[in-house]
């Protein structure tokens, strides 16, 4: 195949068009690197058939250069992975993660529950403190109740026991009520003793002194013990804890039963 | 539109930036032809799809020394649409399609959509057939000349001297441009 066969038979145009067996493909592309003519004629030949596609150009829709650019980005992001990563991997590092955020959150709950249980520890013994003060209320509250009975009944009569020399200060009021045989003391006004002797109170039965209690000093208003028949009240300082018999040498105050 | 190799050796190390600029260049060109040989707007679009995936797979096979990067577009996307005609009558042939069968005369893209423009259309109505044939229409020239019922040397001379005759009216064109660009100035 030489220059003038493939001018005169039109083989340009033909290999331009892509007509030609491989063979006389091969044979074409080796005249035209050696000669310049046929060279620049092929050229221009190219140049022209391009001219006239772009002539003849159409525009296509956009959607097909979206999914060619979607299918490149597809095809690519296809390989890359596939070499890099190996699944199992993966997994694996999903699972540590996973495991790790268990772990995590597990620790995180044992705190709160030993928080919680540290605070229901508190409410408990706070409650239970709280339920020691309404019973102790409560106690007081009946105990109170019951003096008020006592002091504001009808049947109640008031003896005021007036210090003497021995105690100018003192004055302790008792309410006696015959029909409940019951007897109450206010010791507010009673002088504070020494740890070692206590107040002790004595009713006069026919010469005869019967013991009707120690005074408590903590406190104020008190029931005594109520005898029968006696004709006075009287308090005597005893050695702590009470005597029984009165030092009547000791006698602070007295008043009589009407 | 001049090759721009720069851009072509960016699509050999698989920039997908080259290859958007490059369909952006190229692909209304080889749209042209491949609607004009399939006539049908749907497969015509897959198998522009299809050329440029091609290229993007294919780019390290084009060699700049051998032509142009638009005459190598050119054949891949020619070779595709053919054998997709191929196929559409190899499967109307051994399956017996009857729907199938009018398929040539069913076209789905309006006559004028595909008319030829530019200096084509100032050639001579058989020149202008010949080129249609088979650069438009795919056609071999063994198949064309059978075509146009003429012998195949005569065939090959009409596309010699529409050749010629395009030549020159683009060169005119190239001096009418020349001309203006030096009046604007």
């Amino acid at each position: 195949m030489d220059k003038a066969y493939i001018l005169e038979h039109g083989i340009l145009e033909q290999y331009l068009l892509g007509e030609l067996t491989a063979d006389e493909q091969l044979q074409v592309e080796h005249v035209l690197n050696i000669d310049a003519d046929l060279r620049t004629e092929f050229d221009t030949l190219e140049a022209n058939f391009e001219k006239m596609a772009f002539e003849n150009a159409i525009n296509p829709p956009k959607a097909v250069k979206m999914n060619l650019m979607q299918n490149i980005k597809a095809s690519q992001s296809k390989i890359i992975p596939l070499q890099k990563s190996n699944p199992l991997k993966i997994y694996l590092y999903a699972a540590s993660g996973i495991a790790a955020c268990l772990l995590v959150g597990a620790f995180w709950m044992y705190t709160q529950l030993n928080n919680t249980n540290k605070q229901l520890q508190i409410v408990t013994e706070q409650n239970e403190l709280l339920l020691k003060d309404i019973d102790g209320l409560m106690n007081d509250l009946e105990y109170t109740s019951q003096y008020f009975n006592i002091v504001n009944s009808p049947d109640t009569e008031q003896y005021i026991l007036t210090g003497n020399d021995l105690a100018p200060n003192a004055k302790v009021v008792s309410y006696v009520n015959h029909k409940n045989k019951s007897v109450i003391i206010n010791t507010k006004e009673l002088t504070q003793l020494d740890a070692d002797h206590d107040y002790q109170m004595w009713a006069d039965v026919e010469g005869e002194m019967i013991n009707m209690g120690v005074i408590d000093k903590e406190k104020q208003l008190l029931a005594m013990n109520y005898i029968d028949n006696a004709e006075s009240l009287n308090i005597t300082i005893e050695p702590a804890g009470g005597n029984d018999h009165p030092t009547v040498s000791r006698l602070v105050t007295n008043v009589y039963l009407q | 539109m001049q090759d721009d190799k720069a851009l072509i050796l960016k699509l050999q190390n698989k920039d997908e930036a080259a290859l958007s600029q490059l369909y952006d260049n190229y692909s209304p060109a080889l749209y042209g032809i491949i609607i004009r040989i399939c006539k049908d707007e749907q497969h015509a679009q897959n198998l522009l799809q299809d050329t440029f995936m091609t290229i993007w797979d294919k780019a390290h096979q084009y060699n700049p020394e051998k032509g142009k990067f638009y005459t190598w577009a050119y054949r891949i996307a020619k070779n595709k649409t053919l054998n997709h005609l191929r196929q559409i009558k190899s499967l109307i042939q051994t399956e017996d399609l009857s729907v199938y069968t009018n398929k040539e005369d069913s076209i789905t893209v309006e006559p004028e959509y595909l008319q030829l423009n530019g200096c084509l259309k100032q050639l001579d109505q058989h020149h202008q057939k010949a080129i249609e044939l088979v650069y438009f229409k795919g056609l071999t020239h063994r198949e064309a000349h059978k075509e146009m019922d003429v012998p195949l040397g005569t065939f090959k001379s009409y596309i010699k001297q529409a050749v010629k005759k395009l030549q020159l009216s683009y060169d005119k064109t190239v001096v009418w441009v020349l001309i203006f660009i030096e009046l604007i100035k």
